[in-house]
């Protein structure tokens, strides 16, 4: 069975406003892929035409090759949170369960051992209305995990989490990826995702900015090389010969554009300059994103 | 294929009956619907205290005390609202997402919930039609026409079993108002329009037209359908007519709205 997600050309309109535009992509299993883009980008619209609770206007999304409302008992299959609150307040976090489990042949003692998963077991026959946001959000991904699924889809997951929810989320998001399970989280905060998933898909506006693996965007966006050196001026020389543009810190170390740390330590090594630093800076993700959303973001605040 | 359907089917109706049962708001309308009827008995003690005290001459105008008048239309409403919560409760709390991520086919949904409505609304109405049953052998006792509707236990099968029915399809209308509305107020206060106020608002119309109104009213179904005495204008196969039309009419419009809205 293909354990991955398809979207082609996936389309939805809402009178004359596109909230997702002909979105194509895959994800595949073995890594954590982070569904990135600002607020409004079509990300949460784009996960519901997933799962069949939202009806694309044109396009189609496929899980494991069927559209998700084609498929029997699918809990076995896919597993999602899309809303933290999405559980009747009134019942017990077991119950909730228990129906979730009843309505795809799952038996009781996966209830018990998925509560025992995400740390609940001890307030399985508590009312959820009494729980925390990240109570809420273990309990979400518990019925997301009932079935044991291939394939595991998360809306902003580490929304108004603490400290150690989401380091929780992060490490369980993680090990399910190393199960070779399909993991897709979508989220707004670039610096969560950068710790959190291998590979990004960035949308804006409803439209594909960029597919690619955290670490080649880390590699792209490389933006200058930090030198320190008792010897500024002479490097400042060698450095400019070989073509860099060189500029003084206001502590004395170097900046240099357009030569990589490799050619900086050879050239200083041959000219017998010797270098006390040599480090590599390269944009943060956090500014690579909002450079790439910045004129897809939907609505912009302006700082006076 | 068919044997998964099945198997699937039958898992979706037994999710929706563990969730019913588990929603506190069922048992409260159910207690709801018990108040009604002991409310029911005691106006009928009343009744009988009163009948026992007049005289001979009296006691010939007295009307019938059938206690299913009194006390069904507030049952129906209680037990209806059970149907209607079975589908608004979710879009309330936001559980709609879940259910539907665990079954994605909303037709199955949809009739897994109506078999539920359906089943809560036969359980409901089987169980309070009797108890009104039990409130008048109990309370009447032998005492004559035409205060007894029933000197027989017998004569009071064909309206208890009509009762029961059209609670049944209270029920079932209340869950397709509710999957057209989404909304717990607006389907309760559409079912007590329909069930508790349209009756009242019959009696001030012109009387033709009061006549029309009242016989297509749910509560007034009841014995239109069981062929006993009434005022109203619907022969037994005109009232089952129109107690299939309330039930096809809203669940058509529940599963459209259910199946094609985005959620």
């Amino acid at each position: 069975m293909r354990r991955m997600i398809e979207l082609q050309e996936l389309t939805k309109q809402y009178g004359p406003t596109t909230a997702v535009d002909r979105l194509s992509f895959e994800v595949r299993p073995g890594v954590v892929t982070g569904f990135l883009g600002p607020n409004g980008a079509g990300k949460s619209t784009t996960m519901r035409m997933m799962l069949g609770l939202h009806r694309p206007t044109s396009g189609v999304a496929l899980i494991n090759g069927r559209r998700y409302d084609r498929i029997r008992h699918p809990l076995h299959e896919v597993g999602a949170v899309l809303d933290a609150d999405a559980a009747h307040p009134g019942r017990s976090a077991g119950t909730h369960l228990a129906c979730l489990a009843r309505s795809n042949g799952i038996g009781r003692a996966r209830v018990r051992e998925v509560l025992r998963q995400v740390g609940l077991e001890s307030v399985a026959g508590k009312r959820v209305g009494g729980f925390s946001l990240g109570m809420r959000q273990r309990l979400g991904i518990a019925g997301a995990l009932l079935g044991d699924p291939a394939v595991v889809l998360l809306d902003e997951p580490v929304n108004g989490l603490d400290a150690a929810g989401i380091r929780w989320i992060r490490s369980t998001l993680r090990s399910l990826a190393a199960e070779g399970r399909t993991v897709l989280l979508s989220s707004h905060l670039m610096s969560e995702m950068a710790v959190t998933v291998d590979r990004v898909l960035i949308i804006g506006r409803g439209r594909l900015l960029e597919d690619t693996s955290v670490r080649e965007m880390q590699d792209r966006f490389e933006r200058d090389v930090l030198v320190r050196t008792p010897r500024p001026g002479e490097l400042t020389a060698v450095l400019t010969r070989l073509g860099a543009t060189v500029r003084a810190t206001g502590d004395g170390d170097l900046v240099a554009v357009g030569v990589d740390a490799p050619a900086i330590g050879d050239a200083a090594a041959y000219a017998g300059i010797p270098l006390h630093a040599l480090t590599p800076r390269s944009a943060t993700l956090e500014d690579v994103y909002l450079q790439m959303t910045g004129s897809a973001a939907e609505y912009q605040a302006t700082v006076r | 294929m068919t044997a998964l359907l099945d198997r699937q089917w039958r898992d979706a109706v037994a999710a929706e009956w563990m969730k019913v049962r588990s929603l506190r708001s069922t048992w409260a309308f159910l207690a709801g619907g018990m108040a009604a009827t002991a409310l029911g008995a005691l106006i009928l003690f009343l009744l009988v205290g009163s009948y026992d005290a007049a005289t001979p001459a009296d006691r010939a105008n007295y009307e019938t005390a059938d206690p299913t008048v009194v006390t069904m239309p507030f049952v129906m409403f209680f037990v209806g609202a059970v149907g209607a919560m079975l589908v608004t409760s979710e879009y309330a709390t936001r559980s709609i997402g879940p259910a539907l991520l665990a079954v994605p086919q909303r037709r199955l949904l949809f009739g897994a919930k109506a078999t539920v409505a359906g089943l809560a609304g036969l359980g409901g109405g089987v169980l309070f039609a009797l108890l009104a049953f039990a409130d008048a052998r109990l309370l009447l006792g032998d005492r004559p026409k035409p205060l007894n509707p029933w000197p027989q236990w017998t004569d009071a099968v064909p309206t208890v079993a009509c009762a029961a029915l059209i609670v049944l399809v209270t029920c079932l209308v209340a869950m397709g108002v509710g999957a057209v509305v989404r909304s717990t107020a607006a389907a309760l206060t559409i079912i007590g329009a329909l069930v508790l106020v349209a009756p009242i608002f019959a009696h001030f119309l012109p009387t033709v037209w009061q006549l029309r109104l009242a016989s297509v009213l749910l509560p007034n179904l009841t014995p239109q359908l069981a062929g006993s005495d009434h005022p109203y204008l619907l022969s037994q196969g005109g009232a089952a007519a129109v107690t299939a039309a309330y039930v096809l009419l809203a669940l058509t419009a529940g599963a459209l709205v259910f199946t094609r809205r985005d959620t």
